[in-house]
């Protein structure tokens, strides 16, 4: 066994060598992890392939795959479906019937497994994939336990005692060696695809999406995220990666025994998954190769292989919860750190401060540029720095006309949860410039009609129209590329990432593709750029590559407004973006709502009833769920309803 | 009487998913960790009973209690080291994810120790209410059976009574609804974090020593047996102890009437099948939408 893990180390470093000399000219993303399985793979495969270490390492690259693709769903989207061990059982026996009842090769039954896997899993997704996060979990729990039942009643399948093949997956035929080296060196090859796939899939704009879906499903949806067929097609890749997973271990081992689509199968790669790294395709791989090398080995670790495993998983994820591939890289990074003292923490604090500032101060720039154009034309509102983050918007190219003209209708709306009557025929218009001012007590239903308008809430009955169109029943992310574009009572940044890819989000455009194509070309860079342009207009460019947990509440505020600025959105709901911030803070933040109002139509929820009445033109009051006033500032001032409700007796 | 007899069978097996799916929800209220290894103290109980009583000759009220206070204290040092490492350190590990893996390696080390310890074959501790079973009319009453009823009755009514009317239950539900808000007015919600997870740990090894007579165990029940409290505590949505006892009745009944009248082979497997649909109909309603945000 000793030699499998010098072998390993060699074969690492050499590839790791390889893979460093080349990353000095844009390896192609994705090139470097793929690189190092596939050069490693195939010096252990060529070196042990005829010892026990070497079918050990092909048993461990089987399940590897299975993995890899468990890494992109499971770890980095976070949709726990339990469908692997089943549907490594549907390519596993699939391949054994095929091979040893109809006399198929076991390549060719090996592809018509996973292509029949694919479309069982399209079938079978779009179903379960309409349950999100625990209800997701549980219901594909019950996958493994029915195909059990299943396959332990059937002859067919062999039954308890399992299938055997007749072929091999090398299928040339010819000497043992032979044999075994091409099935083992076709493994390695598959694996390196898979972590290739899976790597260009999460470094591609659509990486990026699924990051915001697994953090958070609705965020993601108002975000533009068409958060169906992502869920779907991430089950069906996990499915089809399980399937191939299967076919390779039916056509290297050739028996299979009816454990493979056992829950305890299920946990196992559970387990290669979070030990090695749950959100990275190669940290699962290392993952497999060390729960299948531990269970291998003959001695005392294979034979209490329980309580190792339960000390490695608990050890392992106390010191990082992103397994071996996360401590891997904080070691790297803190070597790094040691060579480059330069960039201590106490530096970064004061970059943000004078940041702060620096934003503070493009921000009273735009206040002087919002005076100036109280009297100026329409038109020359571009000439503001926030503005320009808008020319692309359609009401620039509409014109002045386009204050006039109504954009959204809402037409007597009513939602009720359960009896709770929460908007009782609530019906508004907002043209398409201006600033809407949304106010009432706790509970009014303000947030719950900004959801209707939104999206994320359908109402009971009523219409919403928007720029002519009836949305009332279109899903959010379609609202979100007509010119919707939302902020969250509670800041809904996506903690993990920089400042850049929280804006990129909104500059994606990726709706219409599929993952399928992002494993050629990736737009991410693209939407970055739009992202850098929107940040660098509102003065934020300096914290593009902040953290954004790092971050002030009113920096973070400010990103997310950027974000919802950064897609020209036509109409702007904001949900409180005032509430903690201070005074001071408030009045930066009205002068560039100010300046927005000019080019795009905002509607404001807001408890602070000074900054509306300063801001807004027009202002709703929403009581339990009636709209009860609807008015210029001037008389939401002295309107006896608003006070009796607002400001108290 | 065959529905009769199933409903009592029904209702034996349901009583049993409904004891640990409440020590699952329970402990997931004070926590925010569903403990996959609630099966494996069971699995503890049972075979723990049966090697100090069997092959050490130790008296059974003695080898009872032995049992259970190692399972309490073995409770106790796992929340000192791991939980308090990583829930109450500087970086706390947080995710319902990602904490679940922490009680899926506990289940494994678990597993691990008792295949040491007990070996690999099934065993069961010994029946505390022996002889055959009792009749009325034409229903079968089995006396372990009896007695898992009676202890679900008196542990479930005991549990019901501490939320209800003790100050520590009031403090407990607090520490379930609002974590921080319970800090915030005193509550020490690790405190209720540890009591829970050594009573419930105590509790579902009691429950495996009653238990066992009628199924026997090996060193891998634990996962079968954490397994139905997960689900039935899930179809009560894992913050509800009141609605896991009843789905978790409901389950075993539903497992005992397709076992008797649709197919005695595939009756699990459409149970499974059932299960799924359920949540996939109605996932609103089954409380998934609010666990996930929890």
């Amino acid at each position: 066994m000793n030699q499998f893990l010098t072998a390993s180390a060699r074969a690492l470093a050499w590839s790791s060598a390889v893979a460093s000399s080349r990353a000095a000219r844009q390896v192609p993303r994705g090139g470097v992890p793929s690189v190092i399985v596939l050069v490693a793979g195939a010096i252990i495969v060529l070196n042990y392939g005829l010892l026990y270490t070497g079918s050990v390492f092909v048993l461990s690259a089987c399940y590897a795959i299975v993995t890899a693709g468990m890494a992109v769903q499971i770890g980095f989207s976070q949709q726990i479906a339990f469908s692997q061990s089943v549907f490594f059982g549907v390519g596993a026996y699939g391949v054994a019937i095929l091979n040893s009842h109809l006399h198929m090769s076991v390549l060719l039954s090996g592809v018509v497994m996973v292509v029949a896997a694919g479309l069982i899993a399209l079938l079978l997704g779009s179903v379960v994939t309409r349950a999100s996060g625990l209800a997701l979990a549980v219901a594909t729990l019950m996958l493994p336990l029915i195909a059990v039942g299943y396959v332990s009643g059937t002859d067919f399948l062999g039954g308890p005692v399992g299938s055997p093949l007749n072929g091999t997956l090398w299928p040339g035929g010819g000497s043992t060696t032979l044999v075994a080296l091409g099935g083992g060196l076709i493994v390695v090859v598959l694996l390196a695809a898979v972590v290739f796939i899976a790597s260009r899939i999460l470094s591609s704009d659509i990486g990026l999406e699924l990051f915001v879906l697994g953090v958070d499903e609705r965020t993601a949806a108002a975000l533009g995220v068409r958060t169906p067929r992502r869920k779907l097609e991430l089950f069906v890749l996990g499915c089809v990666c399980a399937a191939l997973g299967g076919v390779v271990y039916a056509g290297t081992q050739q028996f299979v025994p009816e454990t493979v689509i056992d829950p305890t199968t299920e946990l196992a790669l559970l387990i290669m998954l979070f030990i090695g790294g749950r959100r990275s395709p190669i940290g699962a791989v290392i993952g497999a190769l060390v729960i299948q090398y531990l269970q291998g080995a003959s001695n005392w670790v294979s034979v209490n292989i329980l309580i190792v495993e339960g000390v490695l998983l608990t050890v392992v994820l106390l010191v990082d919860p992103e397994g071996l591939s996360g401590i891997v890289q904080t070691g790297i990074a803190w070597l790094r750190g040691k060579s480059e003292p330069a960039s201590a923490p106490a530096d970064l604090a004061a970059a943000e401060l004078a940041g702060a500032e620096l934003a503070g101060a493009e921000l009273a720039g735009a206040e002087l540029a919002g005076a100036e154009l109280a009297g100026a034309d329409p038109p020359a509102a571009a000439v503001a720095p926030a503005a320009s983050a808008g020319r692309e918007s359609p009401d620039e190219i509409a014109g002045p006309d386009a204050r006039d003209a109504t954009l959204l209708e809402v037409r007597g709306v009513f939602k009720e949860y359960g009896g709770l009557s929460v908007l009782h025929d609530v019906t508004l218009a907002l043209p398409g410039r201006g600033l809407f001012g949304l106010c009432g007590p706790n509970g009014a239903g303000k947030s719950t009609l900004l959801n209707v308008i939104g999206g994320s809430v359908a109402p009971s009955s009523g219409e919403v129209i928007f720029a002519g169109t009836d949305i009332t029943r279109r899903p959010p992310h379609e609202r979100f590329y007509q010119g919707i574009s939302r902020t969250f009572q509670a800041v809904h940044l996506i903690k993990g990432r920089t400042v850049l890819d929280n804006v990129a989000v909104a500059c994606l455009a990726s709706h219409t593709a599929s993952i399928v194509t992002r494993i050629g070309r990736s737009r991410l860079d693209a939407a970055r750029a739009k992202a850098t342009r929107t940040l660098a207009d509102l003065g934020m460019a300096h914290l593009a590559d902040r953290e954004v947990s790092s971050l002030t509440l009113e920096t973070q505020r400010m990103v997310e407004l950027a974000r919802a600025l950064a897609s020209s959105p036509r109409l702007l709901l904001l949900d409180e973006p005032a509430s903690g911030l201070s005074e001071e803070q408030r009045q930066r933040l009205a002068t560039l709502l100010v300046t927005l109002a000019d080019r795009t139509c905002v509607l404001l929820v807001e408890h602070d009833l000074a900054l509306v009445a300063q801001v807004s033109e027009r202002i709703f009051v929403l009581s339990g769920g009636h709209l009860v006033f609807d008015g210029g500032p001037a008389d939401f001032r002295s309107s006896p309803v608003v006070n009796s409700l607002l400001v108290g007796s | 009487m065959k529905f009769g007899n199933l409903l009592i069978a029904g209702i034996t097996t349901g009583s049993i998913y409904a004891m640990f799916a409440v020590c699952v929800s329970v402990w997931y209220r004070v926590s925010n960790i569903l403990n996959l290894a609630v099966g494996d103290f069971a699995m503890v109980g049972a075979l723990g009973v049966d090697n100090l009583y069997r092959v050490k000759g130790l008296p059974l009220p003695v080898a009872i209690i032995t049992t259970l206070v190692v399972v309490a204290v073995f409770a106790y040092l796992y929340d000192q080291v791991v939980l308090r490492i990583a829930q109450d350190g500087r970086r706390p590990i947080e995710g319902i994810v990602i904490t679940f893996f922490f009680t899926f390696a506990l289940s494994f080390f678990i597993d691990g120790v008792a295949k040491v310890l007990f070996g690999t074959d099934v065993h069961a501790a010994p029946t505390l209410w022996g002889g055959p079973a009792l009749t009325l009319g034409s229903l079968n009453f089995e006396r372990a059976g009896l007695l898992v009823l009676a202890c679900a009755v008196i542990i479930g009514g005991a549990f019901w009574l501490y939320i209800r009317f003790t100050l520590g239950g009031k403090a407990l539900e607090a520490s379930g609804e609002n974590s921080l808000g319970a800090r915030i007015v005193g509550i020490d919600t690790r405190q209720y974090r540890r009591l829970i997870f050594i009573g419930t740990a105590v509790i579902a090894a009691l429950f495996g020593i009653v238990e066992s007579p009628i199924t026997g165990f090996t060193y891998l029940s634990g996962a079968t047996i954490s397994l139905t409290g997960f689900l039935a505590a899930a179809y009560g949505g894992f913050r509800k102890p009141g609605r896991a006892l009843v789905a978790g009745l409901f389950i075993g009944v539903l497992e005992a009437m397709l076992g008797g009248y649709v197919s005695a082979e595939y009756g699990d497997t459409v149970l499974y099948a059932i299960l799924a649909a359920a949540i996939l109909a109605w996932p609103r309603a089954l409380g998934f939408e609010s666990a996930v945000s929890g």
